[in-house]
């Protein structure tokens, strides 16, 4: 497991990075919420605007006024964040080796090609939990001015929860595009590709009705904020798909790279 | 006007020497040797010859032009065959032997033909899928199909299997008698000792040595063997003599003083066998390590 | 500028400019297809809107939505494409030397008998040639969409020139930036994170801007700068801001050329 403390110390560095901008994205959100909170005629006017607008920006289903409705738009963000980090962390974990050219010292240690896979996964694994921590954290110390009560909590949980969720996703998917793809340069920006379009899919199938369906292919759908607070809990079906896509993710990946030649 | 002029060149990476007050002139003609240990500053020099990396004090000319400013027309007639070569992973070795003959004047087709043919270099393969060796090659046959009026070698041999260097070799010869002079750094001594004329031995950041290398092996010290019936190390006990080792019957050490005073000595004995030679580099480089 | 760098430079990107014209063109249709449905809608608002006091409305920004018209909701979802721009432009602009010295090539290229500021000025070239062409396609892609979904209505052409000529600039800030903070990092090993960084910061600051009252965080970021609300409700550019872009695009190319003429170039091994 000495893969996996190394990797960790490697990585402490972007983890840092991140959670600094995410704690600096916070601290700018709860203050702009100051000029939102709790007044009634900011009700009116977002009441009164067409829902194919507040669908694209992702507001439908909440009160600005109120924490947890604000909490609930900010969910975008984090579920960004936390999506493009996973992606990068799980590509870059596995890709690192063949761009750095260390390939032939990383894999030629009497250690299977799995074990570094699973050792290198659990680094970045650490590095999505400990994000998620720190963003529940810290919204938890942001909000202490505004008196937030318990309902507030759950729905954090919750968000936090999803947030997680989808770095699982996004982690898996960055892991085997690291391990499948041949061309080391590829799996970053591939990662890249694949969360912007599935982010834009969600928003479009917010927006129309004729493209509802594509809401079944992104993750962004499966946790979004407003379905999260309407029902109290995650849904159970896209849980379901969530894990799925996870397994089949880290399946390809540990077979496609014990398989292909590795690039020097 | 030397064809490389180096004076009092320093340059420093922040903190840590990369070389201090180096000095040295390259005439027209020869070929070089610059040898050093790991570390000693062989690729700073080069490297700021060659501008890629600016000195922290002192000068550098090539054709008589200052390195730091000059630096494109200087590299119009200059070679350079690096140790470690990487180039463009998606083009064919034509197509990279092609865009980098496009920066120079003239119609090289005919040079890449002869020169690829010679390395047996093939044309239409990837860079990516070709050997450390075949890109050596390519590396051989950018660096001289412009012929350039200097080459900088750069442990040129490495990753080349013993034919090809041969070819090689023979290929710098005939270069250098048309005139190009030869700037060339290598670990292998027994290289250096054959093809160039004179050397600088550089260590630590500073040239500790620039000669010829016959006066090199001549100033130094005499390798001698005696083998006779009963002879002891302790006959040697003379000044001038080092390093004595006795192996399967004869005593082997280096001697540096008066050749006469010692043959004297030697004819003293009833000789089963004698043998005096010349140090190679390789025992004067090390000489310079103990 | 010499020739053969520039093609060599531009023949690389090609598959790129592919890649991100057809992204770009793509977001614009699928967004540009839900007009009708916003133009309904949007009538509905602007009656309702129209009981507010003016103040109020100016606070929240919200005094400006006339998605019904067709600049009006080219100006809402405008935001999008600026922000695949500026990932693009970022890309380009982080990997533009840096590339050179991750896969080792540097030795081969500045060994040449070219101008370290001469190769700079043909690899700008060529990634601006890559940019400009995917320009290029988004507006066509825009005025083809214009002519199938905008239901015929009328809109000013100057200004709708207005805003898609700024791209130019917007990508152009996002390019110098990045070449001149890659060339401050000792190593760019992946351009991705730092291009990302740079485009969603930028759109962050302009997002959340105005929070922390005089400290206008807006005055640097290029998604204010070009901001498609302003440009169509006033029919122009937002003169100083615009100013100040182009100043900083200047001063980051500027401090890019000296950077890259005083690089050492260290060896590989």
């Amino acid at each position: 497991m000495n893969i996996f403390l190394r990797e960790l110390k490697a990585n402490l560095k972007s983890l840092l990075i991140w959670s600094f901008i995410i704690v600096l994205l916070i601290l700018i959100a709860v203050s702009k919420f100051s000029a939102f909170a709790g007044d009634p005629e900011m009700l009116k006017i977002l009441d009164s605007m067409p829902p194919a607008v507040m669908d694209a920006m992702n507001m439908n289903a909440f009160n600005l006024t109120t924490l947890t409705g604000f909490y609930g738009i900010m969910f975008l963000y984090f579920g960004l964040m936390g999506a493009f980090a996973a992606a990068m962390w799980g590509s870059d974990i596995i890709s690192k080796e063949e761009r750095d050219k260390t390939v032939e010292f990383s894999l030629v240690l009497p250690v299977s090609r799995s074990r570094v896979v699973t050792a290198k996964a659990l680094a970045a694994l650490v590095n999505c939990v400990v994000f998620v921590l720190i963003t529940w954290g810290f919204s938890v110390v942001a909000v202490q001015s505004y008196n937030p009560d318990q309902a507030f909590y759950d729905f954090l949980a919750l968000e936090m929860q999803a947030m997680f969720m989808m770095e699982l996703i996004f982690l898996a998917i960055g892991l085997m595009l690291g391990c499948a793809l041949k061309k080391y340069k590829s799996s970053g920006s591939t990662a890249t590709g694949i969360i912007l379009a599935t982010y834009f899919m969600s928003v479009i199938a917010g927006m129309n009705d004729k493209y509802e369906f594509l809401k079944h292919f992104t993750p962004f759908y499966y946790y979004d904020a407003g379905e999260i607070f309407r029902s109290g809990q995650l849904n159970t079906t896209y849980l379901a798909i969530s894990f799925a896509i996870v397994v089949v993710a880290l399946i390809t990946a540990y077979t496609v790279y014990n398989k292909r030649d590795l690039y020097i | 006007m030397s064809i490389i002029e180096v004076s009092h060149l320093t340059k420093f990476y922040g903190k840590s020497r990369g070389i201090v007050d180096v000095s040295f002139n390259v005439e027209e003609g020869e070929i070089f040797g610059f040898i050093g240990p790991n570390g000693a500053g062989k690729s700073t020099t080069i490297r700021l010859l060659l501008s890629l990396i600016h000195p922290t004090s002192g000068m550098g000319k090539v054709f008589g032009l200052d390195v730091t400013k000059h630096g494109p027309e200087i590299r119009r007639s200059i070679g350079y065959l690096p140790s470690e070569v990487f180039y463009y992973e998606g083009m064919k070795v034509i197509d990279l032997l092609k865009y980098s003959a496009s920066f120079y004047e003239g119609n090289f087709t005919e040079r890449i033909k002869y020169l690829s043919e010679l390395m047996e270099l093939e044309m239409n393969r990837r860079i990516s899928d070709l050997s450390y060796g075949n890109k050596k090659k390519v590396g051989i046959v950018q660096g001289l199909l412009h012929s350039p009026k200097l080459l900088f070698l750069d442990e040129p041999t490495s990753g080349l299997d013993p034919l090809m260097q041969r070819k090689f070799f023979d290929l710098i010869r005939e270069e250098n008698k048309r005139g190009v002079t030869v700037f060339f750094s290598s670990h292998i001594l027994g290289e250096v000792q054959r093809l160039c004329n004179r050397v600088g031995i550089i260590r630590e950041g500073s040239m500790v040595e620039i000669s010829d290398i016959r006066s090199l092996q001549q100033n130094n010290y005499k390798k001698i063997s005696v083998t006779a019936n009963g002879l002891t190390p302790e006959f040697f006990d003379t000044p001038g003599v080092t390093n004595v080792q006795t192996e399967n019957g004869s005593v082997n050490f280096f001697f540096k003083g008066d050749i006469n005073a010692m043959v004297q000595k030697v004819s003293n004995l009833k000789l089963e066998d004698v043998n005096i030679e010349e140090p190679t580099l390789e025992e004067i480089f090390m000489h310079y390590y103990e | 500028m010499n020739k053969m760098i520039f093609q060599h430079e531009f023949l690389i990107r090609i598959k790129s400019v592919i890649t991100w014209s057809l992204s770009v063109s793509a977001l614009l249709f699928v967004f540009f297809s839900f007009f009708s449905v916003f133009a309904v809608q949007a009538e509905m608002m602007q009656q309702m809107l129209e009981k507010f006091p003016k103040e109020l409305l100016i606070a929240f920004g919200m005094n400006e939505m006339n998605y019904d018209t067709v600049l009006g909701y080219i100006s809402f979802y405008f935001l999008f494409i600026q922000l695949l721009l500026a990932i693009q432009a970022g890309n380009y602009g982080f990997g533009l030397v840096s590339i050179e010295e991750t896969e080792m090539t540097a030795d081969f290229l500045l060994t040449r008998p070219v101008s370290r500021a001469k190769i700079l000025t043909s690899k700008l070239m060529a990634a601006l040639a890559s940019m400009l062409l995917t320009d290029v396609v988004m507006w066509i892609s825009m005025f083809t969409a214009i002519s199938i979904f905008s239901e015929g209505k009328e809109y000013d052409l100057s200004t709708l020139l207005l805003l898609l000529f700024s791209v130019i600039l917007f990508q152009l800030f996002f390019f110098s930036v990045g070449l001149m903070v890659s060339l401050l990092v000792k190593r760019v090993r992946s351009v991705t994170p730092y291009s990302l960084g740079l485009a969603f910061g930028a759109y962050v600051l302009s997002a959340f801007s105005g929070v922390f009252g005089d400290v206008k965080l807006e005055y640097i970021t290029p998604f204010k700068h070009f901001e498609p609300t302003y440009i169509v409700n006033n029919g122009a550019l937002n003169t100083p801001l615009v100013l100040i872009n182009v100043a900083i695009t200047v001063i980051a190319l500027v401090a890019g050329y000296w950077l890259y003429l005083h690089r050492d170039i260290h060896a590989v091994s």
